[in-house]
């Protein structure tokens, strides 16, 4: 009881027709209050300014009374005078005293001396002197005292009664003193009525201002409170129009207008809230909403169907038959920062594994904390599937680039190596970023004729054999250029593929040597056939004819022929079979005497002299004697073959000689002979080539180069036609720079 | 009588060959080991016919043949060219083709070595009778 009245109360106390009426009536009551206090305080000061007025005149008038009294000697008149004054409504008492402020006569009785109260009067030690009419309130504030001083004028000082000497300014001073109390009474009484007006006037004011409240503000409100509580359970429909004019009802209006809008959003917030319920429902990806503890708060229709009632459960639970959330759980992640996440996963469906794409995005409430997340998985097994054989191809196609047997290179707009296989970082090194040409050939320009330009601009595969520079080697390569292309079809890059050549050229160039040795070995071959059939014939000839002579003749062109062969044969196995060397420590000096002694002969019978210049500080070395003598045999040979049949009368020398160069064994072979055109030069060491006609086989010159190499060494010739020509052979003579060899031939 | 044939070669087998051939066919026979004999044999003894080694010491026989050519007592006489080389074997080398270019006439024919019997004799019967 108690307390719901002190909840009245306390509504009371906040309610808005309270708080109105009672600061209305409480400023209608100061305004009253300080309105009244300023003009009853200056009533009562015109009042008492009045009052002061009258009693100035009136103490004028005494003062003009006693001072006839005195002129006239007539002081019971003067008393009687101011005792009739002094009886008057308002007169509290007359006071006449001397210039030394003794008390000489009062209309109040007198019992004792009594002199003027001095303290009123500050400036009573002037009282002698100070003329000035003058007033004061007394201390009580109960009177009002007029001072006026009675001068000593020439009349005073010169009459007969009781001249006071002339030098006394006053004579005496009369103290007039009015009573205030009725004045004071009637301004209480003002007071009184004052307040009792305001008071009444804040009681009207308050009642009048509640009861506008009560009767014409709060039905209103209650009337909105009503119908927000009805817009608020969504029952509100403003029908019709609202009546009045003023401000509350203007209010109404702007509220139904409010709440039309209200209900306008609220029934498109309704619609796009079934279309996004049915969205989540229908669209055929599995949809959870997840909460803090990975609880599943909702889902959709896809998930419901293939997992089953998940509501409430644990999401790991759900998909994938866990006891514990996953680790790297996206729903996790975007609960601590609120983004989305994507990760690939692989869930447990109907007893198979498969892939799904999980990606989550946050629900916030209104404060933008993360509230729930929702997870949308999509089922990529397919996709999955294929990706992973994309990825199986790529890596195949990867593993093509890096280990296919040839120099595979993607280059760009600008000659730029992008990437390289395996077998070109082998054999080049490291040059992804480098020009290409820069690359391959150590150029720094772009080539002639480049097939990556011409490539570039018209995309189709170009073919080039180049050579390109590798450890100051020259490499033959052929490259074959095809266009890479991206999605837009544009050629960004232009892929090399190029072979290495080098053994093939070497082949094709031993292949035209082969060719050009079995034309030799031909003709040579069809020259001995020639001599052959002649033979034969000549034989025949003199079979039939019995001409001894042509048997003879033919007989030994039979023979000849054959030997021929017969050497042709053993050359051409010296020549091209591995004839093992064999080494040995064996005097180079002694060797090239054994070979010198053995054409000493046929030189002399050709009209030659063999000359030995051998120098004596020629060690024995590690050499194969037997390769070395038919060597220098050979080049003895040819040196005599190129003396003799020259000009009878002029002798030719063939020197033989032998010495040291540094750490080389270089013997010389040297003829004044016929010399050798530049073509004969450069065929001399062809197989099957010969300038001996039927003399020769082709093959002296390609035996004494393969015994030389064969030592380590090399051969080399210098001829001038019609000088002669000198055979130089150099040799290692270390046993060091045989000792690879052997181990070869081992 | 007799025609007369000058067989030029500097290998002696082959000028042996020769010349029993052709005496064996009833012609007679005069023979010269390089280019300058060759030349002498040819204006003194007057021959129908000469059988020409291309290939020869002192003289080639191509040197030997453009002087024949260029001498206007023996440019007549028909010259049978004997060669080791083929067009087969030699194909960057083709000495009709090179012969030719030289704006003279060329050889009444040419014999490969080794020489066919047949087509040498028949050959020579074409060109002397």
């Amino acid at each position: 009881m108690f307390k719901s009245a002190i909840q009245w109360f306390n509504k009371f106390m906040h309610s808005l027709s309270f708080k109105l009426s009672f600061y209305a009536g409480l400023l209608m009551f100061l305004a009253i209050i300080v309105f009244s206090y300023h003009s009853i305080s200056s009533q009562e000061h015109s009042l008492i300014n009045k009052m002061i007025q009258e009693s100035l005149k009136d103490s004028e008038v005494i003062k003009a009374a006693i001072w006839n009294g005195m002129m006239t000697k007539e002081r019971d008149v003067i008393r009687q005078i101011v005792k009739a004054i002094g009886q008057q409504e308002g007169f509290k008492e007359i006071n006449i005293y001397d210039n030394k402020g003794e008390l000489h006569y009062s209309t109040k009785p007198i019992t004792t001396k009594t002199m003027m109260d001095l303290s009123a009067e500050p400036s009573m030690n002037d009282l002698r002197n100070d003329v000035r009419l003058r007033h004061r309130i007394s201390r009580d504030g109960h009177s009002i005292v007029v001072v006026n001083p009675l001068i000593n004028t020439v009349s005073c000082s010169t009459s007969g009664c009781h001249a006071s000497p002339d030098v006394e300014k006053i004579l005496g001073i009369l103290e007039v003193k009015l009573g205030l109390e009725n004045l004071n009474a009637e301004v209480s009484k003002n007071r009184k009525q004052t307040i009792i007006f305001a008071v009444s006037l804040f009681l009207m004011i308050s009642t009048a201002s509640g009861l506008g409240v009560v009767f014409f503000v709060n039905p209103k409100i209650r009337q909105l409170q009503d119908k927000a509580a009805k817009m608020a359970r969504g029952e509100y429909n403003p029908r019709g129009r609202n009546g009045g004019t003023d401000e509350m009802a203007e209010l109404i209006r702007s509220f139904d207008r409010m709440s039309i809008q209200i209900n306008q959003r609220t029934n498109e917030l309704d619609a796009s809230r079934k279309l996004y319920k049915s969205l989540f429902e229908e669209v055929p990806c599995y949809l959870t909403v997840v909460d803090r503890d990975f609880k599943i708060v909702r889902a959709n229709r896809a998930f419901t169907n293939e997992f089953g009632d998940q509501v409430g459960k644990n999401c790991f639970t759900g998909y994938k038959n866990r006891t514990e959330p996953c680790e790297n759980c996206s729903v996790a992640k975007t609960f601590e920062d609120g983004a989305v996440h994507q990760s690939e996963e692989i869930w447990r469906l109907h007893g198979r594994d498969c892939y799904v794409m999980v990606k989550t995005s946050p629900i916030f409430d209104n404060r933008g904390k993360v509230l729930e997340v929702l997870e949308m998985a999509v089922d990529v097994t397919l996709l999955k599937r294929l990706q992973l054989k994309l990825e199986r191809k790529q890596f195949e196609f990867k593993q093509l680039f890096s280990t296919v047997p040839c120099y595979l290179t993607v280059v760009d707009r600008d000659f730029n190596i992008v990437t390289t296989n395996d077998l070109f970082e082998r054999d080049f090194g490291e040059r992804i970023g480098r020009k290409c040409f820069e690359a391959y050939k150590n150029s720094d320009h772009k080539c002639d004729n480049c097939p990556v330009e011409k490539t570039f601009i018209d995309g189709a595969t170009h073919y080039s054999e180049e050579i390109w520079r590798r450890n100051g080697e020259e490499t033959y390569i052929v490259v074959y250029t095809a266009p890479i292309h991206n999605d837009e079809g544009e050629i960004v890059s232009v892929m090399e593929m190029s072979t290495n050549i080098t053994e093939v050229k070497r082949l094709q160039g031993e292949l035209a040597i082969l060719g050009e040795t079995i034309a030799g070995m031909s003709h040579t071959i069809k020259n001995i056939l020639s001599g052959l059939q002649g033979g034969v014939y000549v034989l025949d000839s003199g079979l039939k004819t019995s001409r001894e002579d042509k048997v003879r003749d033919g007989w030994a062109m039979v023979k000849k022929n054959v030997e021929k062969i017969s050497d042709l044969v053993k050359g051409i196995l010296y020549a091209s079979k591995e004839r093992t060397p064999e080494y040995k420590i064996y005097s180079p000096i002694q060797l090239l005497s054994e070979v010198c002694d053995l054409y000493e002969v046929k030189a002399r019978n050709e009209g030659i002299s063999l000359t030995r210049n051998f120098a004596q500080d020629v060690p024995p070395c590690f050499i194969d004697p037997a390769g070395i003598h038919s060597a220098v045999s050979n080049l003895v040979s040819n040196a005599i073959h190129a003396c003799k049949d020259l000009d009878e009368d002029q002798s030719h020398t063939i020197t033989v000689s032998c010495f040291m160069n540094s750490a080389n064994l270089v013997i010389e072979v040297k003829d004044d002979g016929a010399g050798m055109p530049e073509n004969v030069r450069d065929n001399l060491f062809k197989k099957f080539y010969s300038t001996k006609g039927s003399q020769g086989t082709g093959l002296g010159l390609v035996i004494t180069r393969k015994v030389i190499h064969e030592h380590g060494g090399n051969i080399r010739v210098e001829s001038e036609l019609g000088l002669g020509t000198t055979f130089i052979i150099e040799i290692p003579a270390k046993f060091e720079h045989i000792q690879p060899r052997l181990q070869e031939a081992c | 009588m007799a025609k007369k044939i000058l067989v030029i070669d500097d290998e002696p087998d082959m000028v042996t060959f020769l010349t029993t051939l052709l005496e064996d066919h009833g012609y007679e026979t005069v023979t010269a080991m390089d280019g300058d004999e060759g030349l002498s044999q040819l204006r003194s003894q007057k021959p129908d016919l000469v059988s020409l080694d291309l290939l020869m010491p002192n003289k080639t026989g191509i040197k030997m043949f453009r002087e024949l050519r260029k001498d206007p007592d023996l440019c007549d006489t028909p010259v049978i060219m004997v060669t080791g080389f083929g067009t087969d074997d030699t194909p960057n080398m083709d000495f009709k083709k090179w012969i030719h270019e030289r704006s003279i006439k060329a050889p009444e024919a040419y014999i490969e070595k080794p020489v066919d019997k047949d087509a040498l004799l028949a050959a020579i019967k074409k060109i002397i009778g």
